[in-house]
């Protein structure tokens, strides 16, 4: 948050950990968690949905009279596991290419770069929708499209920082005691690439949760069942808005606390560690 | 000159990817005629062949690439697929363009107007309460996602306080327009303006140290006009290398806040197509949109040799 | 030509009285005292060298006079300048005075310019802000002061920017603006340290040239006794942030009283040395500010230290000449400096026969 290099994480660092491991908890409990069921209509006799929020329902209810608490909390679980997976992918993909090309520089190094220019030059947005509209809408399916976008970002910052460490000198003396290119590379750089990649990662997740929302509000997430984008979306409408705000401002609420944890983390952790140059 | 090839390059990089993925993935032919293409029947038969012959499907994919880039250089985006009797892309193209140029332009240009200000006020005070505050404000905005900000803009500006339309209507006037637009550009340009903010902050804080200010204080320049006339000018750069990239990134921002103030521009007209896989529009706009981001790079290059007479040759 | 003021300015006589000047940085370590007592006068149209070592408080002496520091200093005594107390209750805005009354060449023109302003501009700026010059008088007045530092072809290098001049040119640019509106104190810190040898004298000569035909007060700062000698009337040597010993040029040189001027003295390289022997460097380090030594802070670098230099802080005595003072127990001439004089060279004796 500061641009000083602050050696203490801080309690904040701590309360949005906490809020991750709550809200991460709570997704992946939920079915025996008590709270309400997500498909279930509430209805009230004499009384038209959506209902306001309430001591029945936290966060009031949709126009078919479910809970949003509920379908909150089960939206969690995709958005979550969508972050998750993406950033996953792109850490795995883009970072042992970085690495390699960051290593080996030459001409793997250019052909790797011109790749990731390239898709970094592609609004990632275009390029999501492109993928998903061509292939089906399955949460696996758009997560790795998202995972496929954090590929050039990620491998970017890895080819970087490698390029940074491969010229210090504990990785020459390791090549001059005669340690073969794959033992350099996982023994002497990826523990040191490692550290701004998790921050990254923090980073990344938030990016890829933001993501899956917008692609709902172009009609193009998951198909099947609740998902943060959606559950804003629905509420998004200016009937909606004027008539029962509630709708989408608690999954908002809880969507916006998530990715800001996740940034203020990762900013954290990044500075916690003095890395710079952190591009997404 | 060598910049000017490799964003040649990457624009024929990104044509041939896109121009791929669309053929390989999907099947235009089913696009263009329905459950027909599947059928055997002989005039659904010669229904395909004149199909084919009509959007040289009958070539293999190279020939019909390199016809397709050919139309493209010349302005010409070929025609809509789907319903028969659509007007040419281009059409499509020149009426929703505009639209979408302005809310980007709009956007940037609150950006640059939100930030300038806002880094000039929290550098000069670098570290005291008020920069604290803004450095936490910027913080919010920045982990703010866009169709979140929009939904909260539209709340409280549109409907609570009722000061913007929340319609959009083609046949407006152009200035009744613009303030239709007004909104939507606010909701991309407030994260990027904190973004920028930061970046110019840090820059203007540098900048201010250097030898140079000092020398212009013991002129006896005041505060300000150092700030404005001194600082501000070489703490530009990374400004604006970002707010050229950036672009990019507000793009694909744009085309949700389009759909979510209803703004029939380019970000509406690739949901419809890609939804109908509609190839030629998806093309296009992707087309559009990339030498757009390229165009803009090349910009930015311009700007700076304006900025620092060093860089001039 | 443009009216110079002249109303409320010394014509002739003291322009500027520093009394026991205390200037303190606010740092993570605690305070710094960076310029510790310091008392000095300048009369209209005098040139003043400040010597010392880099750390010796000479460039915050000048710009603690002109009150050109950083938000963490504190001052404490007093300057007046002309008929205003620059320190007291009633002190004027220094930016009213700065540029306009007195005005400062930096040691590194390189960096001092802005880059991205027309030479022309950065000279103009003051004349538009302190004189209120049109554009137009402006630019033309830009013009003359170029000529006046001797800049070739000044109509062609106003419309430049400093990084198409070379670093000689750029230095003269810097003290046209710094001439710009008469100023009657001009402060020079280092002015000729980042420039090449031949350029350095003709620096020199400029702001001599001027001085005089501006009867302009200079303030010459540096750590080289060699540039100050031909062009001061009178020199202040500092050390660890107080004055140490102050005398006209004439007779610091021919009576210098301090062993830190004398060794100051013999660490500049002279002509008729071969070129890159070896200079005859100060040994040791200045004092660390955050804590001073107790004594003389001279005392654990200088070789006629003796216990009482280490214990107590000599004050600052005047010397035959009453405008010569100096800060030292066992100063150049006393006997105790010729008996530790004799023991060094015969000590060097017996090392060189053996």
């Amino acid at each position: 948050m500061s641009d000083t290099i602050n050696r203490r994480l801080g309690p904040l660092f701590w309360i949005a950990v906490g809020w991750l491991v709550l809200i991460s908890l709570l997704a992946l409990l939920a079915p025996w968690l008590p709270i309400k069921d997500p498909d279930a209509y509430y209805l009230v006799r004499g009384e038209r949905p959506p209902y306001a929020p309430s001591a029945t329902h936290w966060f009031g209810t949709d126009q078919d009279a479910r809970d949003m608490f509920a379908r909150t909390i089960f939206g969690a679980r995709v958005s979550l596991v969508i972050g998750f997976v993406a950033i996953a992918f792109g850490m795995l993909v883009g970072g042992t290419t970085g690495v390699v090309a960051g290593y080996l520089r030459g001409r793997t190094d250019r052909i790797v770069s011109f790749v990731f220019i390239v898709f970094l030059s592609f609004p990632s947005l275009v390029l999501a929708i492109l993928i998903t509209a061509l292939l089906d809408r399955g949460l696996v399916t758009i997560a790795l499209t998202l995972g496929v976008l954090a590929v050039a970002p990620v491998g970017r910052l890895a080819r970087a920082t490698t390029l940074s460490f491969a010229e210090r000198e504990f990785v020459t003396a390791a090549r001059a005691i005669g340690a073969g290119d794959r033992r350099i590379i996982i023994r002497e750089l990826l523990p040191n690439v490692v550290i701004p990649m998790g921050a990254l990662a923090l980073l990344g997740m938030a990016v890829a949760i933001v993501a899956e929302g917008g692609l709902a509000f172009l009609g193009l997430s998951v198909e099947k069942g609740p998902t943060w984008g959606k559950l804003i979306l629905i509420g998004a409408g200016s009937r909606e808005l004027e008539k029962s705000p509630w709708i989408a401002f608690g999954p908002i609420i809880i969507l916006f606390i998530t990715v800001l944890s996740l940034n203020y983390a990762g900013d954290r952790v990044r500075s916690y560690f003095d890395v710079r140059e952190i591009g997404l | 000159m060598q910049r000017l090839a490799a964003s040649v390059m990457l624009i024929l990089a990104v044509s041939m990817l896109t121009f791929g993925a669309m053929n390989l993935l999907g099947d235009p032919l089913f696009n263009i005629l329905g459950p027909a293409a599947a059928d055997t029947k002989p005039e659904s038969l010669a229904k395909v062949a004149a199909a084919k012959e009509l959007y040289y499907l009958d070539r293999p994919l190279p020939e019909r690439y390199v016809r397709w880039l050919g139309d493209m250089v010349t302005g010409d985006f070929g025609v809509q697929f789907g319903s028969t009797g659509q007007p040419p892309v281009s059409e499509l193209v020149k009426e929703r363009f505009p639209r979408s140029l302005t809310l980007l332009v709009m956007a940037q240009l609150l950006a640059a107007m939100i930030a300038i200000p806002w880094a000039l006020i929290s550098a000069a005070r670098a570290n005291k309460p008020a920069d604290r505050i803004s450095t936490v404000n910027s913080f919010l905005l920045i982990a703010m996602p866009n169709f979140a900000l929009a939904v909260i803009l539209k709340y409280v500006f549109g409907i609570k306080l009722g000061w913007f339309p929340l319609t959009f209507k083609a046949t407006d006037p152009w200035l009744t327009r613009v303030y239709q637009t007004f909104l939507p550009a606010l909701t991309i340009a407030l994260p990027a303006a904190a973004v920028y903010q930061r970046l110019l902050r840090t820059d203007l804080i540098t900048t201010l140290q250097e030898d140079f200010i000092l020398m212009a204080r013991s002129k006896g320049v005041g505060r300000q006009r150092v700030l404005f006339k001194h600082a501000l000018r070489p703490s530009l750069f990374s400004f604006i290398t970002v707010f050229g990239i950036n672009t990019g990134t507000l793009i694909g921002g744009s085309l949700i806040v389009e759909n979510i103030f209803r703004i029939p521009g380019l970000g509406s007209a690739i949901v419809e197509a890609i939804l109908r896989e509609d190839f030629p529009v998806v093309l296009a706009i992707v087309m559009i949109i990339t030498t757009a981001f390229v165009l803009v790079n090349v910009l930015v290059d311009a700007v700076y040799t304006l900025i620092d007479p060093r860089v001039r040759r | 030509m443009t009216s110079l003021q002249t109303d409320g300015r010394v014509a002739d006589g003291r322009l500027l009285t520093v009394e026991d000047l205390r200037t303190t940085f606010a740092t993570e370590r605690g305070p710094v005292c960076a310029v510790d007592g310091v008392s000095l006068t300048l009369d209209r149209g005098q040139a003043l060298g400040i010597v010392g070592e880099s750390g010796s408080g000479k460039t915050v002496l000048s710009r603690s006079i002109m009150g050109l520091l950083p938000s963490t200093a504190r001052r404490e005594g007093s300057i007046r300048f002309g008929d205003q107390d620059l320190l007291g209750p009633n002190a004027p805005d220094m930016s009213r005075l700065w540029g306009r009354e007195m005005s400062m060449v930096f040691q590194n023109p390189m960096v001092s310019l802005n880059p991205v302003m027309r030479i022309g501009e950065q000279i103009a700026e003051p004349l538009r802000i302190h004189l209120g010059m049109s554009r137009r008088d402006a630019k033309a007045t830009a013009i003359r002061l170029l000529r006046d530092v001797r800049i070739p072809e000044p109509d062609r290098r106003v419309d430049q920017y400093p990084h198409e001049l070379s670093g000689g040119m750029r230095q003269r640019v810097m003290i046209a603006i710094a001439l710009a509106c008469g100023p009657t104190l001009l402060f020079a810190d280092e002015p000729t340290t980042a420039l090449d040898v031949t350029v350095q004298a003709q620096i020199l000569e400029l702001i001599a040239e001027q001085r005089a035909e501006r009867n302009m007060s200079v303030v010459l700062v540096t750590h080289d006794l060699g540039v100050v000698a031909g062009h001061t009337d009178v020199i202040a040597v500092m050390y660890g942030g107080r004055l140490v010993e102050i005398a006209p040029t004439k007779v610091l040189f021919s009576q210098m009283r301090m062993p830190y001027t004398e060794a100051l003295l013999q660490s500049i390289p002279r002509l008729d040395q071969k070129s890159h022997t070896r200079l005859n460097a100060i040994p040791g380090r200045p004092p660390d500010l955050h804590d001073p030594p107790r004594g003389c802070a001279f005392a654990p670098r200088c070789a006629f230290a003796r216990d009482r230099c280490r214990e107590e802080a000599p004050p600052l005595a005047t010397a035959e000449n009453p405008d010569h003072k100096f800060a030292c127990w066992y100063p150049v001439g006393s006997p105790e400096y010729h008996e530790t004089k004799e023991r060094i060279s015969a000590g060097l004796e017996i090392g060189s026969t053996s």
